[in-house]
């Protein structure tokens, strides 16, 4: 037990010397891309893992996010402190108008709405041209200088500079994610995913739980989109692509869904495990879609996750389980 | 005035046969949904592989057309057999959760798989028939639309008098129904599965290698044909058989309607908005069970 903070407190440090060690521009983009993609899973797994419904629109809301933040600095000129926060907030809004509505459905009505829902918004990010240019998308996205007080302004469009932004993003989500999970809201998760009749019993609203997982995951599905978004410098409806939500699926299953440390993990190796098949391009999808499926059928509680706690000492093992 | 009349009903032909290839596919999305109790996310891919069959035996092998297409349409339900038994047949009382990953896994997999095949440009099944337009009317169509819709038509006739008048069809009304009451009265519910799921199958595949003689299919055909199904299965009632055909036809009438009236781009808008409609106001969806 002792040792968690102080491997913790190794792992951020460690975190923090990737730009220092790791010089190589490209492999410095995975790690930022990986990064945003934590803070999107994180989101995912507390819908998926934490209370049980499987959501298709996850990538929708992280679509939604970066056009959002997007709009705001090509329409209205708002730099991206001002757009991700923004993007958070009217994702969230609008995944608790769409929550109201299909979070009352269970089962499988659920997962088809959420992925009609996900082509509807890629429909509107195609053809509302006036708006969002259609296909040409939204280029010439801007990094903005960061002001810390006592420093100054710094500029941090550099990949190493950007980098510690997406890094302090993702530990503050995680972290975030992590209080919700513990919290009495979280076990309250657990108990509707586990048995939602008990749950209703004793007064607890399957809806109302349903709804928070939903809303707070959108809203970091949104932030992530809008650090991805001035990251990449350009967004396009290209981005609502099912491509998209099927990975981070594999991220959460893979990773060990309703631990949050799995699909964290999960993201970062499904960032650069694709990479590294770039050779195989062709056979990369069939190669994920097989794992997809072994590991649903064979793996129900994934692979990352179960494999750590059975490499870490056996006093922490017994936190994580209660955690899970 | 009599202008505006023959554009409508210009429209509305144009609408019948995608509606029936609609109708075609929800069917069998709805029978592997009542009995299986899983949302088929790989349904759509059968339809694009029967069309890519279809094309690959005529275009590539020379077969003639009319042998080419129920020839597809086996090798496409001997493949979804062959699924069944490595795959499906382990989803039986699985959770949702599990069922829906996994059929998204495989239509990943069939997607791509495809596209590694017949790489990613749309292709048309060649057809014998003369591309003289026929005119009745003022409304124009052709030799090969009219074979067509007669096909997709019959197939629909002939799909429900399988679940409505065969021993076969009654005893998967009847798993569909109640699992348990079904095999404690002597009905071998891993044979209707099977059955169930070759029969859906078929059905997406037919239409598949039908309309592709029309519209060009292409490997991420299988993906909106899915998600299409979805909207008529969940317009007309998950489980009913007639909602599934009497949605497959609406549905069909109302994007034809919308490519002729709306902007472009937005007609496959309109059976999303419907499914929203739908759930809101009546959940159940528009016909009632079975």
């Amino acid at each position: 037990m002792r040792g968690l903070p102080v491997a913790a407190a190794l792992i951020v440090v460690a975190l923090c010397a990737v730009p220092l060690v790791v010089h190589d521009e490209y492999f410095l983009h995975l790690f930022i891309v990986s990064g945003v993609f934590v803070i999107a899973v994180l989101g995912l797994d507390l819908i998926v893992g934490y209370v049980g419904q499987l959501s298709l629109a996850h990538a929708a809301f992280f679509a939604m996010g970066a056009y959002t933040s997007a709009l705001l600095f090509v329409r209205l000129k708002w730099s991206m402190w001002a757009g991700l926060p923004a993007a958070a907030l009217l994702v969230g809004l609008i995944a608790l108008v769409l929550g109201s509505v299909i979070l009352r459905t269970r089962g499988h009505r659920f997962i088809i709405i959420t992925v009609v829902f996900a082509e509807l918004m890629k429909l509107v990010a195609t053809n509302w041209v006036d708006m969002t240019r259609g296909f040409m998308g939204l280029p010439g996205l801007a990094v903005p200088p960061l002001w810390i007080p006592g420093i100054g302004t710094i500029d941090i469009t550099a990949k190493s500079h950007f980098y510690y932004v997406v890094l302090f993003a993702a530990i503050v989500a995680f972290l975030l994610c992590r209080a919700l999970v513990r919290s009495s809201v979280g076990h309250k998760f657990v108990l509707v995913r586990e048995n939602e009749p008990l749950a209703e019993s004793l007064g607890i609203s399957a809806f109302r739980y349903s709804m928070i997982a939903f809303v707070v995951g959108a809203a970091l599905a949104a932030a992530a989109g809008s650090l991805y978004a001035h990251y990449v410098g350009f967004v396009s409806p290209d981005l609502f692509n099912f491509s998209y939500v099927t990975i981070m699926l594999i991220m959460v299953i893979l990773g060990g869904k309703g631990t949050l440390v799995g699909p964290a993990l999960g993201a970062v190796i499904f960032t650069f495990l694709p990479e590294l098949l770039r050779e195989a391009s062709h056979w990369r999808m069939i190669v994920f879609a097989t794992i997809l499926i072994v590991a649903t059928l064979f793996m129900p509680k994934g692979i990352i996750f179960p494999l750590i706690t059975h490499l870490v000492p056996r006093n922490w093992r017994l936190r994580n389980a209660r955690a899970a | 005035m009599s202008a505006t009349i023959t554009i409508l009903a210009q429209h509305l032909l144009n609408g019948v046969l995608i509606g029936c290839a609609y109708a075609l596919i929800a069917m069998g999305l709805t029978m592997i949904f009542g009995v299986m109790n899983i949302a088929n996310f790989a349904h759509g891919e059968f339809y694009m592989l029967g069309g890519f069959v279809a094309f690959y035996l005529v275009s590539l092998m020379g077969l003639d057309y009319f042998a080419a297409l129920p020839l597809a349409v086996a090798i496409v339900v001997a493949l979804a057999i062959v699924l069944q038994h490595s795959i499906f047949r382990r989803l039986r009382e699985a959770p949702m959760m599990t069922t829906t990953l996994v059929t998204i896994g495989l239509s990943i997999l069939l997607e791509n798989a495809a596209l590694l095949l017949w790489g990613p440009q749309p292709q048309s099944i060649p057809t014998p028939f003369p591309t003289k337009p026929l005119s009745f009317f003022g409304v124009y169509t052709t030799p090969l639309y009219l074979f067509c819709m007669a096909v997709t038509a019959a197939l629909i006739v002939v799909g429900h008098v399988l679940i409505r008048r065969t021993r076969m069809g009654k005893a998967m009304r009847a798993t569909f129904q109640n699992k348990e009451s079904a095999a404690l009265v002597g009905i071998r519910i891993d044979r209707i599965y099977a059955y169930a799921f070759a029969f859906g199958a078929a059905l997406a595949a037919a239409a598949g290698a039908v309309l592709g003689g029309f519209i060009p299919v292409e490997p991420a055909t299988g993906g909106i044909i899915t998600l299409k199904a979805f909207v008529v299965v969940i317009l007309g009632g998950m489980g009913s058989f007639v909602g599934a055909i009497v949605g497959g036809l609406l549905l069909g009438l109302a994007e034809a309607l919308g490519a002729g009236y709306m902007p472009t781009g937005w007609k496959d808008a309109i059976g999303f908005f419907a499914v929203i409609l739908v759930l809101l106001f009546r959940p159940e969806g528009l016909f009632k069970r079975v």
